[in-house]
């Protein structure tokens, strides 16, 4: 396949969850959907199941009003919305995380809301240096475990896990390489890029993995990537920069991230790459190594970080990806998100390094105070290299 | 050589023809503005005023949130750039900027050659903005360009407490069904506006001097509130409204030179 | 501002409850202050941390929370959200957080000052946005935060594996809080504050549960102001005291047919939320007015925690009203509502705290029903004083009354 025949096969899976769903099922898979930010996608895949990302969709809230007040992070409203509407008939599982009070409020409604759809929660500890924490997770690890055999997935196994693990890992390390090659390809759009990452929510991951690989290889073979000049502008004019927040996948959004000429060189959205930072480790129980993966995460909002690494973590990030700024997507009403956004702007006032925040949400609809923020941004970036 | 700015809002268009950068020609506002024949009618009145026809304009520069439905344009421009450009024009060596529009509420930090060097808009919120304002007269039945006038006769500050507009509207007719008087609660509307533009001033850093722009720096309720909440002088010039419009024209000079 | 200076009190009688009690917060104020004076190490302390770690260390902390409260009450809530605010903090970010980090930048607000901390003790039982909070505080201060972390519980009760991970963390905070005061654990002293524990407890839940009398002996809002001791004093003697002579005076009350409610008692309903301390004034008056008495909140129980063990102890701090599932949290307000009769539910839409208000919708409905009561909803605020509409609470409250009264006519 040519570069732009997998990016077409990729943007088609990220604009059509369903479509998606309605294919694994057509093939006889079972699906568990899994709520943002973090779930043990290996076991879940090594029982049988193909896990598909649900971090909501744009969409006007009605049927959600009766369970959440306004104030709650509209990504879990959408999910809850979407589960009434039926949008996820046919999963077996919805898997809801408590790592935020958003979302401890979505598993909470969600029972209550879409009662047909079995609810599996993940108890992830924030005190993930101590052993005790480990043990915790284990435990919850394996009651997860038997709860999918009862849904109707096989029963665990250390081999199969094994092998889980390796494929994510594979994966993950592929997701990452990709990160670097778009960051020397401004030919690949904010919108391309988005899909890349958002179809990885939906597809198999052997699937996708087979078609990242792909792409890398042949952004790899020549300069241009064998892509066509971006219609806006030269590519030399793009100005570099790195993103951050929970997600960021509207594509008018995107649209005006690529015509006001940013070059997404790198991110931090826990959509995004926060999903393939860490690796699980090789040799030891496999069980184990799920565990140890999730207590070795980092710099993520939504898990306790005591120092802030966050802060100096996205100053770094955007020196070695010589970024000329940060983007900050702010998801509106994410207490985590706004807690960090201070120190975090803070820290990249102090090194120098412009930044800007733009207020994002579920139910955007009108895009120019957005674009008028992206363009002066832009403007102030380009006077200060005048 | 003549370059023109023009600055289409949501709901003005404002002109501004400058002569080699440096000296203004004409201005010109109408209270229409993105949709309408407003930037036209703005720009035959320039014209007008200045007894030129088109062919003499060197360069066009179109800024504000209609600015790319004014194909006429050489180049767009944000606002934000054009506001501090403008404003720089006015009061060379000025380094806040604050600019209340229709829709949001932007505060622009300057540095001493007069490029902006931060900039922060209001949240979703429309607390801060000349919405807000507009809502407020239309529950007391005075038109926004009134409120002013009003708060000026204020006896004493009736605060309003509400950030929801829609709390705010509830609270203003509670006061008023309280027999509150009126001048007094136009002054609390325009100091709730003050604080919350003061708040978002804040985030950026206030280095004085200090100006504001655009329609609500008329407003001298809201611009006295805002000098006291933030404790420095602001600087006002009744070219207020039309820094982005001059702010245009100059981006337009000055591109033009280097380009040719 | 609030409620205290509407007439000129009558001389305190020192042996009364409210002497006491008011005693106890000022002492703990002035502990604090005195003991940083001293150049003990002082913590800032969640209201839901194990309070019998501090207390059998003698280690000295104090309340964000109540500090915020405080403030809030007094009329200062605004300006230091403000302060918050042009800090860059989103105002959709909870209240109390605001004010306490606008308060590491002022370091004086005289409606409410605390000492500056050298340590953090956090738990998010309560929620994670205290995680997020004293995160920022260990930040902005650069001082060590000690997390005791206990994971929302989604099944009914808390299972031994997560028993056994707070009690791991418990123990480690012990360590981690010796290494940083110097002080050292006693297992005598700790046997002895969780027996004075207890015994606050008891007390605290049998003064609290004198409003299932008719008409109670209390207004409830009482509960809202000697709440504070429960938090900050709950392991030491004099609260126990207090809580003890509180008992006494209700049931003095009871017999003599006496309340410190002062209106005749015609609606008994239950208040879920945190009260709007800065319209606390109009909160109480609107329901005053209408012989609205608040017989029941979660509120009582969830500062009156009885465990016989260690085990016992960490499950109660599991078992904290926001840690636990909707069913359980609805199953003990039902509880609540049938012991103490309340005939209507006002719940407070409290935009600052996410995980109360986020499934109060369903939550209540099934309350409502479960009961056969009605139930009403307001929008507020716990400490911002900008979301709050006086009118649409006085309509919400009217309505409520309404309801009551409607159905007392038709039996």
């Amino acid at each position: 396949m040519t570069n732009q025949e997998i990016l077409s096969v990729l943007a088609e899976a990220a604009g059509n969850p369903k479509k998606q769903l309605h294919h694994h099922l057509s093939q006889g898979r079972k699906v568990v959907a899994l709520a943002p930010v973090y779930a043990p996608e290996e076991l879940i895949h090594s029982q049988g199941f193909v896990p598909m990302g649900a971090w909501g969709a744009d969409l006007e809230l009605q049927e959600a009003k009766a369970f959440f007040p306004a104030f709650i992070c509209s990504i879990t409203q959408s999910i809850v919305e979407l589960g009434i509407r039926g949008a996820y008939e046919g999963i077996h599982a919805m898997v809801i995380p408590t790592l935020c009070d958003s979302l401890k409020v979505l598993t909470q409604n969600w029972k209550h809301a879409v009662p047909s759809i079995p609810l599996i929660v993940t108890s992830y500890p924030q005190n993930r240096g101590i052993p005790a924490a480990q043990d915790y997770l284990k435990s919850g690890f394996v009651q997860i475990s038997e709860k999918l055999e009862e849904l109707g997935g096989t029963p665990f196994s250390e081999e199969a896990l094994a092998k889980s693990i390796d494929l994510y890992n594979r994966h993950r390390k592929a997701m990452r390489e990709l990160s670097s090659t778009l960051g020397k390809h401004p030919r690949i759009s904010a919108r391309q890029r988005s899909d890349i990452f958002k179809s990885a929510h939906f597809m198999r991951k052997e699937d996708h993995l087979e078609l990242v690989e792909g792409l890398i290889e042949g952004l790899s073979d020549q300069e241009s990537g064998g892509l066509p000049h971006r219609k806006e502008d030269g590519p030399a004019s793009r100005t570099r920069v790195i993103t951050t927040g929970i997600l960021a996948d509207h594509p008018r959004l995107l649209n005006i991230l690529d015509e006001t000429g940013f070059h997404l060189v790198a991110d931090d959205l826990a959509h995004e790459s926060r999903q393939y930072r860490t690796d699980a480790p090789t040799g030891g129980a496999p069980l184990d190594a799920l565990v140890e993966r999730f207590c070795k995460q980092q710099h993520c909002s939504v898990l306790f970080d005591p120092g802030k690494g966050r802060a100096s973590y996205l100053a770094d990030l955007a020196t070695r990806e010589n970024a000329r700024g940060v983007i900050y997507f702010m998801t509106k009403f994410c207490d985590p998100e706004e807690f960090d956004l201070v120190p975090v702007k803070r820290n990249c006032d102090a090194a120098g390094i412009p930044f800007l925040s733009i207020e994002v949400d579920r139910q955007m609809s009108n895009f120019s105070q957005a674009r008028t923020a992206l363009e002066t941004f832009k403007e102030m970036i380009e006077q200060r290299r005048m | 050589m003549y370059s023109l700015g023009i600055d289409i809002g949501s709901t003005t268009s404002k002109g501004a023809l400058l002569a080699d950068g440096n000296r203004i020609v004409a201005t010109a506002l109408r209270n229409a503005g993105i949709g309408t024949d407003g930037p036209e009618e703005v720009v035959k009145e320039l014209l007008r005023a200045s007894d030129l026809d088109e062919g003499q304009i060197g360069v066009t520069v179109s800024t504000g949130y209609g600015r790319t439905l004014y194909p006429e344009a050489h180049y767009r421009v944000s606002e934000l750039t054009c506001h501090a450009l403008g404003a720089h024009f006015i009061f060379p060596g000025i380094r806040t900027l604050i600019d209340i529009g229709g829709q949001d509420a932007k505060v622009i930090s300057l540095d001493g050659a007069g490029r902006m060097s931060n900039f922060q808009m209001n949240d979703k919120c429309a607390a801060g903005t000349g919405r807000f304002l507009d809502v407020m007269a239309g529950i007391l039945q005075l038109r926004a360009g009134d409120l002013a006038g009003e708060a000026a006769l204020a006896e004493s500050i009736c605060p309003i407490s509400s950030t929801c507009t829609v709390f705010a509207e509830s609270e203003v007719i509670s006061h008023l069904a309280q027999g509150v008087n009126r001048k007094d609660l136009v002054a609390g509307i325009c100091e709730s506006v003050a604080t919350r533009t003061g708040s978002l001033a804040k985030r950026v850093g206030v280095t004085p001097p200090l100006a504001m722009s655009g329609g609500v720096a008329l407003n001298e309720g809201v611009r006295g509130a805002l000098s006291r909440y933030l404790g420095v002088e602001i600087l006002f010039s009744p070219l207020a409204q039309f820094f982005g419009g001059l702010g245009a024209a100059l981006y337009g000079y000055q591109t033009y030179n280097k380009e040719n | 501002m609030a409620e205290e200076v509407r007439k000129k009190p009558a001389p305190p009688d020192p042996d009364s409850a409210r002497f006491k009690l008011g005693a106890i917060i000022e002492k703990h104020y002035r502990e604090v202050h005195e003991a940083k004076a001293r150049g003990e190490k002082i913590g800032w302390c969640a209201s839901n941390f194990p309070q019998e770690i501090f207390q059998t260390l003698g280690v000295k902390v104090c309340y964000p929370e109540n500090q915020a409260a405080a403030i809030a009450a007094r009329g200062a809530g605004q300006k230091l959200c403000e302060i918050a605010e042009s800090e860059g903090y989103s105002n959709d970010i909870c209240a109390y957080a605001r004010i306490s980090l606008a308060y590491t930048r002022v370091k004086d607000v005289p409606e409410q000052n605390m000492p500056l901390p050298d340590f953090l003790l956090c738990c998010n039982n309560i929620c994670n946005c205290m995680i997020k909070w004293y995160e920022n505080l260990a930040e902005d201060l650069d001082i060590p935060l000690i997390l005791i972390d206990i994971p929302f519980n989604t099944g009914y009760e808390p299972g031994p594996d997560q028993i056994a991970y707070v009690k791991a963390q418990f123990m480690d905070a012990i360590s981690q809080l010796e290494r940083i005061t110097g002080t050292t654990w006693s297992e005598d002293r700790f046997r002895e504050v969780m027996d004075i524990s207890n015994r606050s407890s008891r007390a605290w839940l049998e003064a609290t549960g004198y409003t299932r009398y008719k008409p109670s002996p209390l207004s409830g809002f009482d509960l809202l102001n000697h709440m504070a001791v429960a938090v900050c004093a709950r392991g030491t003697v004099e609260a126990a005291e207090a809580f003890e002579t509180l008992v006494k005076e209700y049931k003095e009350a009871v017999e003599k047919g006496t309340s410190t409610f002062r209106a005749e008692e015609k609606h008994r309903f239950m208040f879920e939320g945190i009260a709007c301390w800065p319209h606390l004034r109009t909160t109480f008056s609107a329901l005053k007015n209408r012989g609205m008495n608040m017989v029941a909140t979660i509120y009582a129980d969830a500062f009156g925690q009885v465990y016989q063990d260690l085990d016992g102890l960490i499950r109660g701090y599991c078992s904290v009203p926001n840690a636990v599932n909707l069913e359980k949290a609805r199953d003990t307000r039902i509880g609540i509502v049938r012991k103490t009769g309340a005939e209507g539910l006002l719940v407070h839409t409290n935009r600052s705290c996410k995980l109360w208000s986020g499934f109060m919708q369903e939550m209540s409905k099934q309350i409502g029903e479960s009961c056969d009561i009605p139930v009403v909803s307001f929008d507020g605020d716990q400490a911002d004083p900008r979301n709050f509409s006086a009118a649409q609470y006085e309509t919400r409250v009217q309505g409520l009354a309404e309801l009551m009264e409607a159905r007392k006519k038709g039996e």
